[in-house]
């Protein structure tokens, strides 16, 4: 078997526009999902049955749906039921967020539910409005607690923009696959995409345990 | 817009079969993800000093890299250096066991390291030799603690499975594919798989919540 490793080399620069979409995938996808993600937590806890009932209907749908399923769902059945053209990044970007947003939910909801409930009571004992008390008292203390849970969300999104590739958005899972496709250099394009991966997860994967280690809670 | 579920119907065997696929790959892959996390556990706390890193760097590596690009590499790139080649199926329970094992193995060393040293003590004080407080003490309490997070290892074998449908695991996902390029009926199938992962998915996630809830007391004991 003869290896030819030059193949990377001459193909770096789409490799590297790969990577900076993936970048750009996970970045724009999180600062959309952290809005998404505290309004669906605000409709679960809030006192209107019919908001906290879709909120729990959207959650609970796409954290039992694998994401591939709804990447391939907005890709393909989205433009036909609803009558709009999207391009191959709009459509990605419309999955991982619906995807993200349900997994953010979960995470407000139950940092804030772990804040006991003498804490707002005591700060409403306090004269405090209930906003006060929630901004002052509870959401401070629950960001530490949802800080760790977001890190891994934020890694788990991080690989899974790869799945996007399925629908043809050239980050750097499809761009490495598509120089494999044309190359015939299997072995060294997989291997370099493995590596690129590696090289740009392993120091989030080493930060996020980092922040488990500070932030994490001890029971 | 008009609906038309005959591909559906007329491929029924087609899909039940794809069905069963993403059952049995899920199910053997949770399973011997456990496995293999547990051994890489073990052999992380009581085996030889200089294996540690190793082990360290293997679960690290897998929790940096997407599962795609693994399942992408074993079938694809590993047949070329060793020269074997393998079906889809075992390329993805290999590259899922390999994947997921990862996690098991985080949450299996969290579950030994919640039973209190004084447990290990305990034993050591009655007589009882290392490997017997491991499997006689500490393995049954942490067994416990441990199986609503087995439960998530099995719901995310449950999801990855999806993604082997990118190296033609005859699944549900992958025969969803085929079906709606043929049928030119993409709503109604991808719908249709829709129901079907959730119908799957919803009760394990359910159960899961549930024994959290119940286990939970047991993990501060």
């Amino acid at each position: 078997m003869n290896l030819d490793w030059t193949v990377i080399w001459t193909s770096r620069d789409a490799l590297l526009e790969g990577a900076g979409m993936t970048v750009l995938l996970t970045v724009l996808t999180m600062l959309m999902a952290l809005p998404g993600g505290i309004l669906l937590a605000l409709m679960r806890l809030s006192n209107y049955r019919v908001l906290r009932g879709m909120s729990l209907a959207f959650v609970e749908l796409f954290r039992n749906l694998p994401l591939i399923l709804i990447i391939y769902w907005a890709f393909y059945v989205m433009p036909m039921a609803l009558h709009v053209q999207m391009s191959a990044f709009t459509t990605a970007l419309v999955a991982l967020v619906l995807n993200i947003s349900a997994y953010n939910a979960e995470t407000f909801r139950a940092g804030i539910n772990s804040i006991r409930k003498g804490q707002m009571e005591a700060a409403l004992a306090m004269g405090m409005s209930r906003r006060q008390a929630m901004f002052k008292v509870v959401i401070p203390q629950a960001a530490r607690r949802i800080l760790p849970v977001f890190a891994s969300t934020w890694v788990s999104l991080f690989k899974d923009t790869s799945l996007v590739s399925v629908i043809a958005v050239s980050e750097l899972a499809y761009t490495s696959m598509q120089i494999r496709a044309h190359t015939f250099r299997v072995l060294e394009m997989l291997t370099a995409m493995a590596v690129i991966y590696w090289m740009m997860g392993y120091p989030q994967a080493k930060l996020v345990d980092w922040i488990h280690r500070k932030y994490g809670v001890k029971e | 817009m008009e609906f038309d579920f005959s591909p559906i119907v007329d491929n029924w065997r087609f899909f039940a079969s794809g069905l069963g696929v993403t059952i049995a790959l899920s199910a053997i892959a949770a399973l011997t993800s456990i496995l293999l996390g547990l051994v890489i556990t073990l052999f992380r706390l009581y085996g030889p000093r200089w294996l540690r890193p190793f082990l360290v760097f293997y679960i690290d590596t897998m929790r940096s890299i997407p599962v795609l690009v693994v399942l992408v590499w074993i079938y694809f790139a590993f047949p070329l250096l060793a020269g074997v080649t393998f079906p889809p199926f075992w390329a993805a329970l290999v590259g899922l066991t390999l994947h997921i094992a990862a996690y098991a193995a985080e949450v299996i060393r969290a579950g030994i390291e919640s039973v209190r040293p004084g447990q290990t003590r305990a034993g050591l004080a009655l007589g009882m030799s290392r490997a017997q407080i491991l499997r006689k003490i500490i393995l049954p309490q942490a067994t416990i603690r441990m199986l609503p997070a087995f439960g998530s290892v099995l719901t995310i074998a449950i999801k990855d499975t999806a993604i082997a449908t990118v190296i033609a695991v005859p699944e549900i996902m992958h025969r969803s594919e085929i079906v709606a390029g043929q049928s030119y009926r993409p709503i109604e199938v991808f719908t249709v798989a829709m129901i079907a992962y959730f119908l799957i998915l919803f009760p394990v996630t359910r159960g899961v919540d549930r024994l959290y809830h119940r286990l939970a007391h047991l993990g501060r004991s």
